[in-house]
C-alpha cells in the first residue's frame, strides 16, 4: 500500500498536465537552482503566512529581503513596475518549487495580490512610481478597509465619508474586520465621497497611511477578539484622518471599478495553490489518525477519502485553469470562476476542521496546545475555518453571484444594490 | 499532451453532439427503453462510420485511431447529456480496455478491428448473482477439454448490454485462478436473459452459460488484474458520462426556472431556487475537473489512474445525483410525471451511483489505494 501511495504522490506534478512550454521550464530550472542555494534551512517546514507573534517572524522577514533582492517578489507584476512579469503558469511553477524545497514563499500578501494590481490597472504613472516600489520592499504593508459594521457582504453599503479639503481628503467613519492591522503601515479603504450619488457612484478608493496617524491623529485600531481567542482583526475608528488626494486611486468617486478589480484578484488567486496547504494538513491528520489506531475504522477512512477528493478537485481545477492559460485559451469563458472556487475551499476547510477535531476523541475536549487559549493546531483550524465562508463575500453571496452571473438567473426583486 | 481541451477535441465534441441530437435525442431513449434491447444498431454503426468514435479506444494497428481516453471522454460527456442507450460503456469502457490491457495479440487481432468498425458490440461479465462488485471469481468456471479448448459454465449477473453484445469477455475460475474468456454472446451454450433495470436506458442481462466455448484472453490467472484495469478505465469514462448528464439536468433546471412563474415572478428569482442551481453548478464543475483530469491521466500519468479513476467516478455520480434530484424538485409537479425527462436522469443517476460500487465503497477503495 505504501508503494502505491508513494508512486501516486510522486506522480502528482504540474508540468505534464499544464504543458507550460520551454520558457517556463527554463524558468523552473533557474528558480530551482537558485532556491536550492538560498533557501534558509531554519525555515524548512514553516508555513506562510505566519500568524501574529510568530516565532519565525524575524527569519521570515530576512527571507523576504533575500527574495526581494533577487527579484522574486511581486513576480506577477509587469517588469516595468518592479515585478518579474511571470505568467500565472510560471507563478504556479514557482509555488510548486517553494513547496518542493519545503520553505515558505514570502509574499506581500494583499498588497501584492490586490492593492498592487488595482494601482497598476487604475493608478496614474506618478502613483505607480510612488506606491509600487514600497509594496515590493515591504515598507508599505497594507491592511484592508472595505468592511463596515452595517454593510457586511453588501460592500457598497458603506458609510465612512471622505470630504475634500484643499488637496486632502478628510475621512471619518468606522471600518471593521481590519485584518493584519498590527503590522500595517497603510490601509486600502473605500470611502463615500459623494453622498448624493447612486450607491456605487460616489465611492473613492483611498490608500491611507496609518503609521503616521494613530490614536489622537484620526485613526484608532481596537483589536477584535475572535472565537479562536486571537485578535487578528480590529475595528478601525476614523475620525478626521487626513490623506493627500494623490492617494486616491482611479479618480475621485471612481472607486467602485477599482474595487471590482481588487475583489476579482482576491477571489481568484487561491485557485491554483490552495490545495498545497490542504494536502499538507490532510497527511498530518492521517498521521494523527494512524497514531490513534483509527485508520482501520471504515467511517474514518471514508471521511478521509472524501477530504482527499476535495483537495484533488482543487488541484485538478487549478491545473485546468493553468493548462488553458498555457494553451493561450481564455479560461474566463469557463463557468469555473472565483465564486465557485471560494465556495469549494471555504466549505471544505470548515468540514475538514470538524473531521480533524473529531479524530482527536476525548483530547478534543481539552486545551493543551500552544495557542492563546491553549488550543491545539486542529482545534484552531476547526475554529478559524469558520471565517472562510464569511469574509470576502459570504457563501450565500457567492451563490447569488453564480446564479445571476454564471447561470443568468433573474435578480431577486428586492435585490437593491446588485 | 496537456489538460487543456484542444480544438480537435472541441470539434469532435460538437460533431458528436450534433449527431446525437439528430439521431438519438432523449426522445429516442424513451422509444428504445420500451423495447427488449435498449440499443440502436444503426446509430452504433454510424457512430463508427461517420465519426470514428469506437476507433478512439482502439490502437492503430488494430484498425482504430489510437487509445486516447482524453478525447473519448468528450464523447462520453455528450452521450451522457442525451442518455444515449447502448453499449458505449460496455464496449469502449470495459471490453476494449480489457483487451488492450491483456496484450494478447491473437485476441486483439480477432476482436479489436470489429469494435473499431462498429460491427462488434462487446462487454465484460464477472459478477456472481448477489456478489459484491469487487468480488472476482465464483460466477463461472472454465474447464479445458483436451483437444477441444475451453468451455465455460455458470451464471454471470448484471452484464452491461449483454443482450446487444456479440462478444462477452467472461471472468471465470480456471485452474490457475480467475481468467478471462472470450465467449460468443449469441453462440451455443449461452442463454441471455433480459434484466429489467432501474435505469431502463442502460441494458442489463444475466448470462447463463452451459458449456459455452471460450477462448482464453491473456494469461490464465490474470483475470483480477485485467478486470481491475478495465474497471478503472470504465470509471473514468463513466465519470465523463455523469458530468454530461448532470450538465443536462442543470441546463434544464435553469431554463425552467427562468420560464416558470409563481407568485408573479420567475421561480429562478427566488433565492432558494438560485442557491440550489448554484450548488449543483459547484458540484458539476468539481466533478468535471476530476473527470477530465482522470481521462488525461490515463494517457499521461498512468501511475495516478488507480486513485483518480475511483475518485472521479464517485464525484461524478454524486454530482449527477444531486443535479438530477434538484432538477425534479425545481420542475415541481411536472418533474414528477412520466412524460417529463427528469425521471430518466434521476434513474440514470442512481444507477451510476450503484454501478461498480456505491460511493461509500468507492471512498473505501480510494482510501485503500491512497494507502491510508
Amino acid at each position: 500500500m505504501t508503494d502505491s501511495r508513494t508512486v501516486y504522490r510522486a506522480a502528482r506534478s504540474t508540468a505534464a498536465a499544464v504543458d507550460p512550454g520551454p520558457e517556463a521550464e527554463e524558468f523552473r530550472r533557474e528558480f530551482r537552482a537558485w532556491l536550492s542555494e538560498h533557501a534558509p534551512p531554519e525555515l524548512r517546514g514553516v508555513g506562510w503566512p505566519a500568524v501574529q507573534g510568530s516565532p519565525h517572524a524575524a527569519a521570515l522577514k530576512a527571507w523576504g529581503d533575500v527574495l526581494c533582492e533577487a527579484g522574486y517578489m511581486c513576480v506577477a507584476w509587469p517588469r516595468e513596475y518592479g515585478g518579474r512579469g511571470l505568467s500565472p503558469v510560471e507563478v504556479a511553477i514557482m509555488n510548486e518549487e517553494f513547496d518542493r524545497a519545503g520553505v515558505p514563499r514570502v509574499t506581500r500578501g494583499r498588497a501584492e495580490t490586490t492593492v498592487g494590481p488595482a494601482i497598476i490597472a487604475h493608478g496614474t504613472e506618478e502613483q505607480k512610481a510612488y506606491f509600487l516600489p514600497r509594496i515590493i520592499s515591504g515598507e508599505h504593508v497594507y491592511c484592508q478597509g472595505f468592511s463596515e459594521p452595517e454593510a457586511g457582504s453588501d460592500l457598497a453599503g458603506l458609510r465612512t465619508s471622505g470630504v475634500v479639503d484643499g488637496d486632502e481628503l478628510v475621512i471619518s467613519g468606522q471600518k471593521v474586520w481590519t485584518s493584519g492591522y498590527y503590522e500595517s503601515t497603510m490601509m486600502f479603504c473605500l470611502v463615500r465621497t459623494d453622498p448624493d450619488a447612486a450607491k456605487h457612484a460616489g465611492i473613492s478608493y483611498v490608500l491611507l497611511p496609518v503609521a503616521e496617524n494613530g490614536p489622537g491623529t484620526g485613526i484608532e485600531f481596537r483589536p477584535i477578539r475572535q472565537l479562536t481567542g486571537r485578535s487578528g482583526f480590529a475595528e478601525t475608528f476614523l475620525d478626521g484622518a487626513r490623506v493627500p488626494l494623490f492617494n486616491v486611486i482611479g479618480g475621485l468617486h471612481q472607486g467602485w471599478r477599482v474595487t471590482v478589480t481588487t475583489l476579482g484578484h482576491e477571489r481568484g488567486n487561491r485557485a491554483t495553490i490552495a490545495h498545497v496547504g490542504y494536502a499538507r494538513d490532510f497527511w498530518a491528520v492521517v498521521e494523527e489518525a494512524r497514531a490513534r489506531g483509527l485508520t482501520d475504522d471504515p467511517a474514518v477512512r471514508e471521511k478521509l477519502a472524501w477530504a482527499w477528493t476535495q483537495i484533488e478537485t482543487m488541484r485538478f481545477s487549478g491545473l485546468q485553469l493553468l493548462a488553458a492559460l498555457a494553451a493561450g485559451q481564455d479560461p474566463s469563458a469557463r463557468a469555473e470562476n472565483g465564486s465557485v472556487t471560494k465556495i469549494r475551499w471555504s466549505e471544505y476547510a470548515s468540514r475538514f476542521g470538524e473531521i480533524a477535531v473529531d479524530l482527536l476523541g476525548p483530547e478534543a475536549l481539552t486545551a493543551g496546545g500552544t495557542g492563546e487559549e491553549g488550543l491545539g493546531y486542529w482545534q484552531e483550524q476547526f475554529l478559524s475555518s469558520r471565517s472562510g465562508t464569511i469574509w470576502g463575500g459570504t457563501a450565500e453571496v457567492q451563490r447569488n453571484i453564480i446564479a445571476e452571473r454564471v447561470l443568468g438567473l433573474p435578480k431577486e426583486r428586492k435585490g437593491a444594490g446588485r | 499532451m496537456s489538460l487543456a481541451v484542444t480544438t480537435e477535441q472541441e470539434d469532435l465534441r460538437t460533431a458528436v453532439g450534433r449527431f446525437l441530437d439528430a439521431r438519438s435525442p432523449v426522445r429516442r431513449a424513451r422509444e428504445l427503453m420500451a423495447g427488449e434491447v435498449p440499443h440502436d444498431a444503426d446509430v452504433w454503426r454510424a457512430l463508427a462510420a461517420d465519426l470514428g468514435v469506437q476507433g478512439i479506444g482502439v490502437p492503430g494497428e488494430y484498425g482504430g485511431s489510437g487509445v486516447d481516453v482524453q478525447t473519448l471522454a468528450h464523447v462520453f460527456e455528450e452521450a451522457g447529456r442525451v442518455l444515449l442507450p447502448g453499449p458505449l460503456l460496455a464496449t469502449l469502457g470495459l471490453a476494449a480496455p480489457l483487451l488492450v490491457a491483456a496484450g494478447d495479440g491473437d485476441a486483439q487481432a480477432r476482436y479489436l478491428p470489429g469494435i473499431a468498425a462498429g460491427t462488434t458490440v462487446a462487454t465484460v461479465g464477472w459478477l456472481a448473482p448477489g456478489a459484491p462488485w469487487d468480488a472476482v471469481g465464483g460466477a463461472a468456471t472454465a474447464v479445458r477439454r483436451p483437444g477441444a479448448g475451453w468451455f465455460v459454465d455458470g451464471r454471470v449477473a448484471l452484464v452491461l448490454d449483454g443482450l446487444a453484445a456479440d462478444l462477452c469477455l467472461v471472468v471465470a475460475d480456471a485452474p490457475a485462478g480467475p481468467s478471462v474468456f472470450a465467449v460468443d454472446a449469441a453462440g451455443p451454450g449461452v442463454d441471455r436473459r433480459r434484466v429489467r433495470a432501474l435505469d431502463p436506458t442502460r441494458g442489463l442481462a444475466d448470462l447463463v452459460l452451459d458449456g459455452a466455448p471460450g477462448t482464453l484472453v491473456g494469461e490464465e490467472g490474470a483475470g483480477r488484474a485485467l478486470l481491475d484495469a478495465a474497471l478503472d478505465r470504465a470509471c473514468v469514462l463513466l465519470a465523463a458520462e455523469t458530468v454530461g448528464a448532470a450538465q443536462a439536468c442543470l441546463d434544464a433546471s435553469v431554463s425552467y426556472a427562468m420560464r416558470r412563474e409563481q407568485f408573479g415572478r420567475p421561480i429562478g428569482s427566488f433565492q432558494a431556487v438560485k442557491h440550489k442551481c448554484a450548488e449543483v453548478l459547484v458540484e458539476i464543475e468539481g466533478a468535471r475537473s476530476c473527470a477530465r483530469y482522470a481521462a488525461w491521466a490515463c494517457g499521461a500519468s498512468p501511475e495516478e489512474v488507480p486513485v483518480v479513476a475511483v475518485l472521479a467516478k464517485a464525484a461524478g455520480a454524486e454530482a449527477l445525483f444531486r443535479a438530477a434530484a434538484e432538477n425534479v424538485q425545481i420542475h415541481g409537479g411536472i418533474g414528477f410525471t412520466w412524460e417529463h425527462d427528469a425521471h430518466l436522469y434521476l434513474k440514470r443517476a442512481k444507477a451510476c451511483q450503484v454501478l461498480f460500487g456505491d460511493t461509500r465503497a468507492f471512498r473505501l477503495r480510494l482510501a485503500d489505494r491512497l494507502g491510508l
